[in-house]
C-alpha cells in the first residue's frame, strides 16, 4: 500500500497535466456531441421539445462522496468505455437499418464524436494509470443492452438515447476532470499525515 | 313391440340419410380443417369439407363468414358459394382490415348453409392484438405507404393511461380501453429514413416509409448482338424507399438481375438484357417493375430482326495512310455482324470541316477514304447500322487521327541471287516520302511460325537487303519506312520455299515483246491467278544484275517498260509474274534487246581449221549468245585464194546459232583466207579471219604410208621366223639329195623336219608343215596365160601390185588345189619331173584373166575382208593329207605368190 502511495505521489504532476488535457478533450466532445444531437433530431424529424424517458444505458456504480479519485476515474473511464461500445453499435445498426448510403453532415459528425470519444478514453486511461500506477482494468460490458431494438422507431429512440448518454458522460467527465487537480493537491497534503499516523499505530 | 321399435329406428335412420346431411335442422356438411393466416392487414381463411354427408349436396353450398372486431359493433360478413363439383376441394376467403391487425384481436366465424339448414359456427382467432399482449405503442410499425394515401394507425396506451385531450390534427377515436385510432395523411415522402408517426401526446410512435410505386415507362426493346434482347425504359426515379424496398424488374417473367449486364440503371434510363432465341416475327416484350408500394407493367411489341442497334466499330485503325488516301479498318465485337448488310457513316473532320461519307457492305469492316488532302491532319470516326430496317445508328466509334504526311507504302520486290534473297524496294520519291526518310525496317518470318519467330532489321540509305533464308521454308517479308511523322503502311511479299526464279519449266510462252524506241512494249495473256495484278521485272542477262520491276493492275495485260539503265546491245531477261495473295507466280520469261548493235569483230576468238582431203573445216568454240550485242541467227563462212583479187567468191553458212563449224569443200591446193561472220538482224558482223594453206601431200599420206608400214612389218616378222627356224628350212629346202633328181623319202616322216607350229594363224588345231621349195618350168605350158619368159613363180612381190578383190572364204574339202585359171581353155599339166607330178587342173571354165585362189578348207580365220588400195602379199601355207585317189600324192606345202599383172 505504501508503494502504491509512493507511485501515486510520483505521478501527481503527470496526472494534473493529463487531467487538464482530458478535460479539454471532454469539452470538445461535449460540443461535438451537442451538434450531433441537433443533426440527429433534424434528420429524424424530432421536434425541438422531443425527449426520451430518463434512464441510463450505461451501468456503473452510483456516485458517492466516499469514492476516492482513483475510483471516480475508474467509474468515469468505465462509463465512457461503455458509451463508445454503444456508439459503435448504434452506428452499425443505424447504417444497416436506417441508412441510405449517403455521407452527409450527420454521418461526418457521428464519426467525429466517436473518434473524439476514443481520444478521451485514451487520456482517461493514461490518467487512471498515472493515478493508480497499475494497468487499467478493462471494465466489463456484461449487462449492456448492446443489440438494440429491431423496430425502427424504437431504434431511432435508442440511438438518440445513446447520444444523450454520451452527452451526459461527457459532461460528467468535464466535471470530474476539472476537479481532479485540486483533489490531487489535497490528497498530496493529506498523504504525510496519513503516513505518520499509520507509523504511530505500528 | 321390439320389432316395432326396430322398424321405427330404421325409418328414422332412413329419413336422416335422405335428408342431405340435415339432421334435426343442423347441416352436417360443414367447414373442416380451418386455417387462418394474416399478412399486414389481410386475413385469409382456408377450409375444406370432407364430411361424407357433403357428397349428398347437389346444389350450391353457401358458407357464411363473420369477422368480429372491437371497433365495430356490427360484425362484417361475407359469403362463399361452392358449386357441387367444387365440394371436397379447398376454399378460401380473405378480408382486408382498415387497421393493422396488431391494433386489436380479430376473429373469424364460419358456417355452411344449405336449403335453409346451417351447420354450427366454427370460430378461428387471428392476431390477438397488442393491447392484449400488453405492448403499448403505435401500430403498424415500419410499414410502406404511398405518398398521398391515408392510413389509420392505432395507438395502444399502457394500462391505466388515457388521453386527456385530442391534440394535433390527428383525430383520435377510442376503439377499446387502451386503444385509440388516428388517421395520418401521407403527404411527404420519406427523406433519409422513415417518417415518424407519433401517438399524440406520448413518446410512442412508429416508423413509416412513404414513397412511390415504380413509375417506369416507355419500354423499347432491341438487339445489339443478334442473340440477346435489350430493353430500355425511362426510369421512374429513385423512390425514397428504394433502399429499403428496391424495385424488382422482370422481363418476360424472368428476373433482370443486377450485375453481369443484366440490369442497369443509368440516370433516368433503365436497361435489362437477356439471352433470347432470335425468332423472326413480332413479339410482345413485357417488363414488370415492382416494389412494396406497387407494380407497373410495360409493353413493347417488336420484331428484333428489325430492331438491330449495332455496337460501335471497335479498334479503329488507319492501316494504310498515303498522301491522298487512307485505309480505315475496324473490328466487330459481335461475330454475327460479319453476315449482316451494313452501312456506315464515316465522319471526316479536318479543321472546322466535317464531311460524312456513306459506305455499304456485308460485314463491312474497312473502307478506303480517297480524295484526301496531302500533308493534312484528319480526325475520323465511324458509325454503322443495318442497311435494311435501319433502327438506330450505332454510337460513333473512337476517333482516329492521322496525318497524310507519312510515307507512301514502299514498292517492294525480290530477287534470288544464289542462295540468297535480295529484298529490293524503290526509294520513295519526294512526292512519296512526305518528309525526310529516316530508315527502312525489314521484318521477316516463316509463314508457319505465325508471328512467333519474327526477325527484323533496320536499313539506312539503302534500297535492298540480302537475306539468307531457309529455302525449305516459306517466308513473309514486310518492309516499312519512316519519316519524321510516322511509319508507312507495310508492304509485304511472300518468298516461297522454292526459288521461283529457277522454276520456269511449266510456264507457257504467252508474252510478246515489241521494241519501241529504247523501251519494250510487253503484252501477255491474262492469268486468273493474278488477283492483285502483274509484276514485270527485267535484268541484264550477263554482268551485274540489279533487277528493276514494274507493277501492273489486274485488268491490264500489257506494259511499256522503260528504264534509264537500258543500254543498246545488252540482252535483258524479262519476266512476267502474277501477283497473288501468296508468292508471285512466274508466268513467262523472255530475252530481248532494247536495240541490237553490231557484234564487234573478233567474235570467234578460238577460230581453227582442219583439212580433210580437199575440204577445209573451220571451227570455233561455242559462242555465249547472251554476251552478244545482238541475236545471232547463224554463221557464214567466206574464203578466197590469197593471191586472188576476187573477194568472197564462195561461202558456206548455217542458220543454227549453236553450230560451231563450217566446211569449205573441194578446194584446190592453194593458200586461202577464210572469214567467219555471225548473221544478225543488224547484218553480218563479228568478223574473224584465218589464213589456210592446203598441203598437197596430205592426200597421199594415208594410202601410201599405211600399206608400206604394213608390208614392212610383215616382212620383218617372216624374217624373224625364218631366222629362228633356219636349220629346218634349210634341211627342207636344200635336202642332201643329188641334183637334179628329186626323190621322195621312203617314209613320209623320216625326212621331215620337226613340225612348225605357226602361231600367227589361229588354227583350231596345231598343224605340221612341210616346207619345200617348188621349182617348175612353165616353158611346156601351152597356155598363153603362163608367162613366156619363164620367170620363176617365186616370192617376189610385184612392185606396186596388189589384190584388189576380197579373198574368198574357204569352205571345202581339206584338199586344196592350186588352180591357175586358164581363160582360154582348161588344161592339165604335169611337171616334167615324173616323181614330182603336180596335177594342174583347170578350173570350172572360169574366164578370169588372172590367177585366182579358189576356196579352200577353212583352216581358221578366213580372209574375207576387202582391203582397198592395199598391196597385199599373201602367203598361204597349206598342209595336205595324202589321198589314195588323189591325182598327185604329195604332202607338200605350197607357197603361192600372186602373179604379177
Amino acid at each position: 500500500m505504501a508503494a502504491r502511495r509512493t507511485r501515486r505521489m510520483i505521478g501527481s504532476d503527470v496526472s494534473r497535466t493529463t487531467a487538464a488535457r482530458a478535460a479539454a478533450i471532454a469539452e470538445q466532445l461535449r460540443y461535438e456531441c451537442s451538434i450531433l444531437l441537433e443533426l440527429y433530431k433534424k434528420r429524424e424529424s424530432f421536434s425541438a421539445d422531443f425527449s426520451v424517458a430518463d434512464g441510463r444505458l450505461v451501468s456503473v456504480p452510483p456516485p458517492s462522496s466516499q469514492l476516492d479519485t482513483r475510483d471516480k476515474l475508474w467509474r468515469l473511464h468505465s462509463a465512457l468505455l461503455q458509451c463508445r461500445s454503444l456508439l459503435e453499435r448504434a452506428i452499425n445498426k443505424e447504417e444497416a437499418e436506417l441508412g441510405d448510403g449517403r455521407k452527409a453532415d450527420y454521418e461526418t459528425q457521428r464519426k467525429k464524436v466517436k473518434d473524439r470519444l476514443s481520444l478521451l478514453l485514451i487520456n482517461t486511461g493514461e490518467l487512471l494509470k498515472a493515478v493508480d500506477g497499475t494497468a487499467v482494468p478493462t471494465p466489463s460490458l456484461d449487462g449492456l443492452e448492446i443489440d438494440g431494438p429491431t423496430v425502427l422507431f424504437e431504434l431511432k429512440l435508442w440511438v438518440y438515447r445513446i447520444y444523450k448518454e454520451v452527452d451526459y458522460w461527457t459532461k460528467t467527465a468535464i466535471t470530474t476532470l476539472q476537479a481532479l487537480p485540486s483533489v490531487l493537491a489535497k490528497e498530496r497534503v493529506m498523504a504525510p499525515r496519513l503516513r505518520s499516523t499509520r507509523s504511530a499505530r505500528r | 313391440m321390439m320389432i316395432t321399435w326396430i322398424i321405427l329406428v330404421s325409418l328414422v335412420c332412413k329419413s336422416t340419410q335422405h335428408g342431405n346431411g340435415q339432421e334435426n335442422g343442423v347441416l352436417q356438411c360443414g367447414p373442416q380443417n380451418l386455417t387462418l393466416t394474416s399478412s399486414d392487414q389481410m386475413i385469409m381463411l382456408t377450409w375444406t369439407e370432407d364430411d361424407p354427408s357433403c357428397s349428398a349436396v347437389h346444389d350450391v353450398l353457401v358458407y357464411e363468414l363473420v369477422v368480429l372486431k372491437p371497433d365495430s359493433s356490427i360484425p362484417l360478413t361475407g359469403e362463399v358459394s361452392v358449386m357441387p363439383d367444387q365440394i371436397g376441394s379447398s376454399h378460401s376467403w380473405n378480408w382486408i382490415s382498415p387497421f393493422a391487425l396488431e391494433c386489436f384481436s380479430h376473429s373469424v366465424r364460419i358456417r355452411s348453409r344449405y336449403n335453409k339448414q346451417t351447420s354450427p359456427w366454427k370460430q378461428e382467432h387471428t392476431h390477438p392484438g397488442m393491447e392484449n399482449l400488453k405492448r403499448p405503442g403505435v401500430y403498424p410499425k415500419d410499414r410502406f405507404f404511398e405518398v398521398g394515401s391515408n392510413f389509420t394507425f392505432c395507438c395502444i396506451l399502457p394500462a391505466g393511461e388515457i388521453f386527456n385531450n385530442t391534440p394535433g390534427s390527428s383525430k383520435l377515436r377510442r376503439i377499446s380501453n387502451q386503444t385509440y385510432a388516428f388517421t395520418v395523411h401521407m403527404t411527404q415522402a420519406s427523406n433519409y429514413t422513415c417518417n415518424n408517426v407519433y401517438c399524440p401526446s406520448t413518446e410512442h410512435g412508429a416508423c413509416a416509409y412513404i414513397g412511390y410505386p415504380p413509375q417506369d415507362k416507355d419500354l423499347q426493346c432491341e438487339t445489339r448482338d443478334l442473340q440477346s434482347v435489350e430493353c430500355h425504359w425511362t426510369f421512374g426515379g429513385d423512390s425514397p424507399v428504394s433502399h429499403k424496398s428496391p424495385t424488382v424488374y422482370h422481363l418476360l417473367g424472368r428476373e433482370c438481375r443486377e450485375g453481369g449486364g443484366g440490369l442497369e440503371i443509368r440516370g433516368d434510363e433503365g436497361r435489362c438484357k437477356m439471352e433470347v432465341e432470335m425468332d423472326s416475327g413480332e413479339i410482345n416484350w413485357t417488363l414488370t417493375a415492382e416494389n412494396k408500394l406497387g407494380k407497373v407493367e410495360l409493353l413493347d411489341r417488336a420484331d428484333l430482326i428489325k430492331r438491330v442497334h449495332m455496337i460501335a466499330p471497335n479498334t479503329m485503325t488507319a492501316s494504310t495512310v498515303n498522301a491522298r488516301n487512307v485505309t480505315l479498318e475496324w473490328e466487330w465485337t459481335v461475330p454475327h455482324y460479319s453476315n449482316l448488310k451494313i452501312k456506315c457513316h464515316v465522319n471526316i473532320s479536318h479543321g472546322e470541316t466535317h464531311t460524312i461519307r456513306e459506305y455499304f457492305g456485308v460485314g463491312l469492316n474497312f473502307t478506303v477514304l480517297n480524295d484526301l488532302i496531302p500533308y493534312w491532319k484528319y480526325n475520323v470516326t465511324v458509325r454503322c447500322g443495318t442497311t435494311h430496317h435501319l433502327w438506330k445508328w450505332s454510337e460513333w466509334s473512337t476517333t482516329v487521327n492521322f496525318h497524310t504526311r507519312v510515307p507512301d507504302a514502299l514498292d517492294v520486290w525480290r530477287q534470288a541471287v544464289g542462295d540468297k534473297i535480295i529484298i529490293i524496294w524503290k526509294m520513295p520519291l519526294a512526292n512519296q516520302s512526305h518528309g525526310n526518310i529516316k530508315d527502312y525496317r525489314v521484318t521477316w518470318e516463316k509463314t508457319r511460325s505465325q508471328g512467333k519467330e519474327q526477325q527484323h532489321t533496320t536499313v539506312y540509305n539503302n534500297d535492298s537487303l540480302a537475306l539468307s533464308l531457309d529455302m525449305t521454308e516459306e517466308y513473309i517479308v514486310t518492309v516499312t519506312t519512316r519519316n519524321e511523322y510516322g511509319s508507312s503502311s507495310p508492304s509485304t511479299i511472300t518468298i516461297p520455299s522454292r526459288n521461283p526464279v529457277s522454276d520456269g519449266t511449266e510456264r507457257a510462252n504467252t508474252s510478246w515483246i515489241v521494241r519501241s524506241s529504247g523501251s519494250f512494249n510487253l503484252s501477255w495473256s491474262p492469268s486468273p491467278a493474278a488477283s492483285c495484278g502483274y509484276i514485270v521485272d527485267w535484268c541484264p542477262t550477263v554482268g551485274h544484275c540489279k533487277v528493276e520491276w514494274l507493277k501492273v493492275s489486274p485488268n491490264q495485260t500489257n506494259a511499256r517498260i522503260f528504264s534509264k539503265n537500258f543500254t543498246d546491245g545488252v540482252r535483258y531477261l524479262i519476266s512476267v509474274y502474277a501477283c497473288t495473295q501468296e508468292a508471285p507466280v512466274l508466268l513467262d520469261r523472255s530475252e530481248d534487246y532494247v536495240r541490237e548493235t553490231r557484234i564487234k569483230d573478233g567474235l570467234f576468238q578460238s577460230l581453227k581449221w582442219k583439212q580433210k582431203d580437199s575440204d577445209v573445216e573451220v571451227y570455233w568454240d561455242p559462242i555465249n549468245q547472251r554476251e552478244q550485242s545482238a541475236f545471232i541467227r547463224g554463221y557464214v563462212l567466206y574464203w578466197w585464194e590469197n593471191d586472188s583479187s576476187e573477194k568472197f567468191s564462195t561461202n558456206a553458212s548455217t542458220v543454227n546459232p549453236e553450230d560451231t563449224s563450217l566446211t569449205a569443200r573441194k578446194l584446190p591446193i592453194n593458200n586461202y583466207k577464210f572469214i567467219v561472220m555471225a548473221k544478225t538482224a543488224v547484218g553480218e558482223c563479228g568478223t574473224t579471219n584465218i589464213t589456210v594453206t592446203l598441203n598437197p601431200l596430205n592426200n597421199l599420206v594415208k594410202p601410201v604410208l599405211i600399206p608400206l608400214l604394213t608390208v614392212f612389218g610383215l616382212l620383218s616378222l617372216i624374217t624373224i621366223l625364218c631366222y629362228q627356224h633356219w636349220t629346218c628350212i634349210k634341211q627342207k629346202v636344200y635336202p642332201p639329195v643329188p641334183e637334179p633328181v628329186l626323190t621322195w623319202p621312203t617314209s613320209p616322216g623320216e625326212n621331215r623336219c620337226r613340225p612348225l607350229h605357226v602361231d600367227q594363224y589361229p588354227y583350231n588345231e596345231p598343224e605340221f608343215l612341210d616346207v619345200s621349195e617348188l621349182h617348175y618350168n612353165l616353158g611346156q605350158v601351152v597356155n598363153g596365160n603362163v608367162s613366156e619368159d619363164y620367170k620363176p613363180f617365186a616370192s617376189t612381190q610385184t612392185p606396186g601390185g596388189y589384190i584388189n578383190q576380197p579373198l574368198k572364204k574357204s569352205t571345202s574339202p581339206p584338199l586344196t588345189l592350186l588352180t591357175i585359171d586358164a581363160p582360154s581353155s582348161p588344161f592339165r599339166s604335169v611337171f616334167s619331173n615324173p616323181s614330182y607330178n603336180l596335177l594342174m587342173e583347170t578350173g570350172d571354165q572360169q574366164s578370169s584373166p588372172g590367177p585366182r585362189l579358189q576356196e579352200g578348207t577353212p583352216l581358221g580365220r578366213s580372209f574375207s575382208e576387202y582391203q582397198p588400195q592395199s598391196n597385199t602379199q599373201t602367203f598361204n601355207l597349206f598342209q595336205t593329207t595324202e589321198e589314195p585317189r588323189s591325182p598327185m600324192s604329195c604332202d607338200s606345202t605350197y607357197i603361192v605368190l600372186p602373179k604379177s599383172t
